[in-house]
């Protein structure tokens, strides 16, 4: 040992416990050649994980898609679940000779037009009830109460009140995402500091400066966390509501598929909406930090 | 808020009329704030916790007061009454003749937590620019009043830069520039320099000296700490433990600063019987009889 070269030290004395693990299960006997690849592989398979983020997530999808295959080709039926290959394929024909983004397109107006205005009617009343205590009295019990009619629960109601149309899955987008909205704002109101609103308070600050340059602010996290909420519950909300009642959008040729027998196609639109939802998620996500920067950045050194 | 004659006129009759008023109030010109027998009761009817009782207290124009007190003896309370954040249950404050009705910019309070009392969104120009806006002085003062106040407290190099790239004296700092942007009479400071380390404190306690002969305000300083009150104050208040917490003892503290404390035979002194008293605060707390 004491005849190795300064590289080789340097190496070891990183991977020392996997250098001793090695010769304690390889034993005393074994030759210094078989110790040291072993060492080395086991530091080889650790310094894996500093790649770039990217690279992982690409290995990580790629694993997925091999266990997938795996499975599709030799343990599972493949009515049951169709080969990774097949699923794209299927995709990439929607894509090009099925109007598939005229599904994709009718599903996102929905989420957008429902998310719009459950976003709007969720923040001011939230910040009334957060504001005002006749509001809070007044209003906030009936909303606590209301929103444990989840969006799902609601689409009943709603196809007897709107019909089979758009206004039944904008509303019951709406509904979702108000809740929730509307919460998440309260909470926000409710977490200005005492000593920020009492330090305004002494520099002769009015109610209404105080709620709009104090309060308002620090919600504003609050606020982009209820959004980004409200999407995943968008997205959770219009699958089941195309497939009781719509002709065109994700869910509705989710139900096709799923009368037609077509498997394949019904992978192909579970797919679309994993990705959907995700890079919706990540947009907002990307969104809020550019346009509110200053003002949720400085929780994260507080 | 204060008196609604005053926006109405210019400076030089305001102080006229308050000098006026002060006279026939028979108020001494001398005393800016006083409190007569305040009380101060939380709670209702089941858990009913009275912090402050019997509290009495005359605060000079242009001193500096310490009020001195171990852990839970009501001065952030008695500083919040001051303030107007909190109003008496019992006795009366009053500001330059006048019952204290709320808080008002002619007494403002620099807290512990910097961090939480400033706008971390905004840089240091923007937190004192927020000052300039509520107290509605005109845009085109602003660059002017912002450069003299951060000249002040010496903060001048950091015009651009946010809360959170601050050192916690200079966030203190800030909140004083930030204060003296909205020109008060009082500075209260709950304690400001509790969160720093200790050698920034010693900085930030002459630094506050420096703007306090500076600027002559009133300053109405909160501390546990007794080196620190008889460093910085022409009086400290000594107040007991809660409940029912009042002011004790006061003492004058003699002596031109900066003051040497180890040196100076008559501080040390003070410094001795001082913690006499709390030692009495200890034992009564316990129940027993004192040593």
């Amino acid at each position: 040992m004491g005849n190795d070269n300064p590289k080789h030290e340097r190496d070891s004395a990183r991977a020392l416990p996997q250098a001793d693990a090695a010769r304690r299960t390889t034993g005393a006997g074994t030759p210094p050649m078989f110790a040291d690849a072993l060492q080395k592989t086991a530091a080889a398979f650790n310094r894996l994980f500093d790649a770039p983020p990217l690279i992982l997530t690409m290995l990580s999808f790629t694993l997925f898609v091999i266990v997938w295959w795996f499975f599709s080709t030799y343990l599972v039926n493949p009515k049951l679940i169709p080969s990774p290959a097949l699923v794209a394929s299927t995709g990439w024909d929607m894509l090009i000779h099925r109007n598939l983004l005229k599904d994709i397109g009718a599903s996102m107006m929905r989420v957008g037009v429902g998310l719009a205005l459950g976003t709007v009617c969720g923040v001011v009343v939230g910040l009334l009830i957060g504001r005002s205590r006749a509001a809070a009295a007044l209003v906030d019990p009936v909303v606590q109460v209301m929103r444990n009619l989840s969006p799902t629960a609601m689409i009943p109601i709603a196809l007897v009140w709107f019909g089979i149309g758009e206004e039944a899955k904008f509303f019951l987008i709406f509904w979702g995402a108000f809740f929730i909205i509307a919460v998440n704002t309260t909470a926000g109101v409710h977490s200005t500091p005492r000593t920020r609103i009492r330090g305004a308070q002494c520099l002769g600050a009015s109610e209404l400066r105080i709620f709009v340059s104090i309060m308002l602010p620090s919600a504003l996290p609050y606020i982009v966390a209820g959004v980004r909420l409200g999407v995943a519950s968008a997205f959770m909300t219009i699958i089941p509501a195309e497939i009781l009642a719509a002709q065109e959008g994700l869910g509705a040729l989710l139900q096709q598929a799923s009368l037609n027998g077509q498997i394949d196609r019904m992978f192909v639109a579970l797919a679309i909406v994993a990705v959907l939802g995700y890079s919706t998620d990540r947009a907002v996500r990307y969104l809020a930090e550019h346009t509110f920067k200053r003002y949720t950045a400085y929780l994260s050194e507080l | 808020m204060d008196v609604p004659r005053q926006r109405a006129t210019r400076q030089g009759s305001v102080a006229l009329t308050q000098e006026v008023d002060r006279l026939k109030a028979g108020v001494s010109a001398d005393v800016i704030i006083e409190l007569k027998d305040v009380e101060k009761v939380f709670g209702g009817l089941n858990s009913r916790y009275v912090a402050l009782q019997g509290c009495s207290l005359k605060v000079k124009r242009g001193e500096f007061i310490c009020l001195l007190g171990p852990s839970g003896c009501g001065k952030s309370t008695l500083l919040n009454l001051i303030a107007g954040f909190e109003r008496p249950t019992g006795g009366e404050i009053t500001f330059d003749g006048e019952p204290l009705v709320g808080a008002s910019s002619k007494r403002v309070m620099c807290f512990q937590d910097s961090m939480q009392a400033l706008l971390p969104w905004t840089t240091v120009a923007g937190n004192i620019s927020f000052a300039l806006s509520v107290r509605h002085v005109p845009r085109a003062e602003w660059k002017a009043r912002i450069d003299e106040c951060l000249d002040i407290v010496g903060l001048s190099a950091s015009v651009g830069r946010f809360p959170t790239e601050l050192s916690g004296g200079m966030r203190q700092r800030l909140q004083i520039a930030r204060a003296l942007a909205a020109n008060p009479e009082v500075l209260l400071m709950d304690e400001p320099f509790g969160a720093l380390d200790a050698m920034t404190r010693t900085q930030m306690q002459l630094e506050l000296l420096r703007v306090w002969e500076r600027t002559n305000k009133t300053v109405v300083f909160i501390t546990h700490d007794i080196e620190e009150a008889l460093l910085l104050g022409d009086r400290v208040c000594i107040m007991n433990k809660g409940p029912r917490s009042r002011i004790v003892a006061e003492y004058p503290v003699e002596g031109p600063r900066p003051r040497q404390l180890l040196e100076d035979r008559r501080i040390a002194e003070l410094a001795g019987r001082i913690r006499t008293t709390f030692a009495t605060f200890e034992t009564a707390d316990q129940g027993r009889p004192g040593v």
